[in-house]
């Protein structure tokens, strides 16, 4: 029951045998054991790509086992590997991730301005959400006056359109703008309160 | 309903349990060897960690090493997921299962023996675990070339005397289990068997014990 294409397969299993050759050479050369660790994955490529020679529908349902199996061993060793060289660090902060770091500034002024264009009741959802995420990421001081001054001009600005809308109505369209601008203001404002009253020292 | 051919070494199907194409099935000898997994494991769930005694050399003074529950719980379940791979690799009538299988086995093995928090005993164990990771390799390469040369991987089919299996196959598929269930030899290191884990450390070695008799009869039996 030799399959047809037999001299294909013998060519990549020859192919395969001398990668998994090279794999063992290097771990054979290596001596730092995290880097054993990564080039065992190496062999695990090798030996999925020798169940993928077979290349039938069978071969393609045990490749994910194969695969799973790969990863559950690699897992369970970077925990082994970790725990023998006592590479634990204590998280400083409950959301210790690098990008907060980096992220917040370039993202929150992208849904500032696009908030900005939006305008109105979105466009303030939009940006408060991109000030609550600057705020999140950066421990800030909290500084709710500023959000108090925003608040103050934002009424400011809608009263102002709604006079107009009373009494120059031919001029609506000014209005409206006014009045998105001092929706979103406020939008805005309150959403950032929602992402910085979280108590502490400074409240 | 089944029967199997090659009668000579295992002895006629006691029973089966057909999933399908995947016909799980024991005979006169998985069943001896299934029983001894589950009473390893059995042991294993009911008896409580063994407290290793250490003397101080010279004088009266010993001391008891004492075994968190949490680390006694990791390696109670570890072996006990050992054992049950063990026993499904017995079972397997199926030889990409059996592989399986053996890789679980493996895994378990290397979680049993790491749970120890003792640095030699952490290095022993990530040594094991490299050469379980690399022995994949020859173990699935062999179910692979099993499944490329005769078409499939049903021992029903394998174990009859028409379809022949490369002796490449079998060498790589030996080779697979001997890297996966190989505590005999990282066991000649005392840190392992001095490592207060008994009695889950005991599954470490009945797991490659029988893995290893099943896998020679497979080998045979193609």
């Amino acid at each position: 029951m030799i399959p047809a294409f037999f001299s294909d397969y013998s060519l990549g299993l020859f192919i395969a045998f001398v990668c998994v050759i090279i794999a063992f050479y290097a771990m054979l050369k290596e001596t730092d054991d995290l880097h054993r660790l990564l080039l065992t994955d190496l062999v695990e490529v090798v030996t999925l790509s020798i169940i993928a020679l077979v290349g039938t529908d069978l071969a393609e349902a045990l490749i994910l086992p194969g695969l799973v199996v790969g990863i559950a061993e690699i897992l369970a060793m970077s925990e082994l590997y970790i725990e023998k060289e006592s590479l634990f660090k204590i998280p400083e902060n409950f959301l210790d991730i690098e990008v907060m770091e980096t992220a917040p500034k370039i993202l929150s002024s992208l849904m500032l301005l696009y908030g900005i264009v939006l305008s109105g009741f979105t466009g303030g959802a939009v940006a408060g959400l991109g000030l609550v995420f600057y705020f999140m990421c950066r421990k800030n001081s909290e500084r709710t006056e500023i959000l108090e001054t925003v608040s103050g001009y934002a009424w400011a600005l809608w009263v102002l359109a709604f006079i107009i809308f009373m009494t120059l109505p031919q001029y609506w369209f000014f209005a409206i703008i006014l009045a998105g601008t001092g929706v979103f203001a406020k939008v805005a404002a309150k959403m950032t309160i929602v992402g910085t009253m979280r108590g502490g020292n400074d409240v | 309903m089944y029967e199997l051919v090659n009668t000579n070494i295992e002895g006629q199907a006691l029973f089966s349990i057909p999933f399908g194409d995947i016909v799980d099935y024991l005979t006169p000898y998985t069943a001896i060897l299934f029983t001894f997994a589950l009473v390893f494991t059995v042991i294993a769930i009911i008896s409580k960690p063994e407290r290793q005694v250490d003397i101080a050399f010279g004088g009266d003074a010993y001391y008891t090493k004492d075994i968190s529950k949490k680390q006694m719980r990791f390696q109670r379940f570890m072996a006990t997921a050992c054992g049950l791979a063990t026993m499904g690799g017995v079972l397997s009538g199926d030889v990409f299962n059996f592989t399986l299988f053996t890789a679980m086995v493996g895994i378990a093995n290397i979680g049993i023996v790491a749970s120890v928090k003792n640095k030699h005993i952490l290095d022993n164990a990530f040594e094991y675990g490299i050469l379980a990771m690399v022995g994949t390799m020859p173990l699935f390469g062999g179910a692979a070339i099993v499944l490329a040369s005769t078409g499939t991987l049903s021992m029903w089919i394998l174990f009859t005397p028409v379809v022949a299996v490369p002796l490449v196959a079998k060498l790589l598929l030996v080779i697979g289990v001997l890297a996966e269930g190989m505590a005999p030899v990282y066991v000649a290191k005392a840190e392992i068997t001095r490592a207060p884990g008994a009695p889950y450390i005991l599954m470490v070695h009945v797991s490659s014990l029988v893995m290893f008799l099943r896998v020679i009869e497979i080998v045979v039996s193609m």
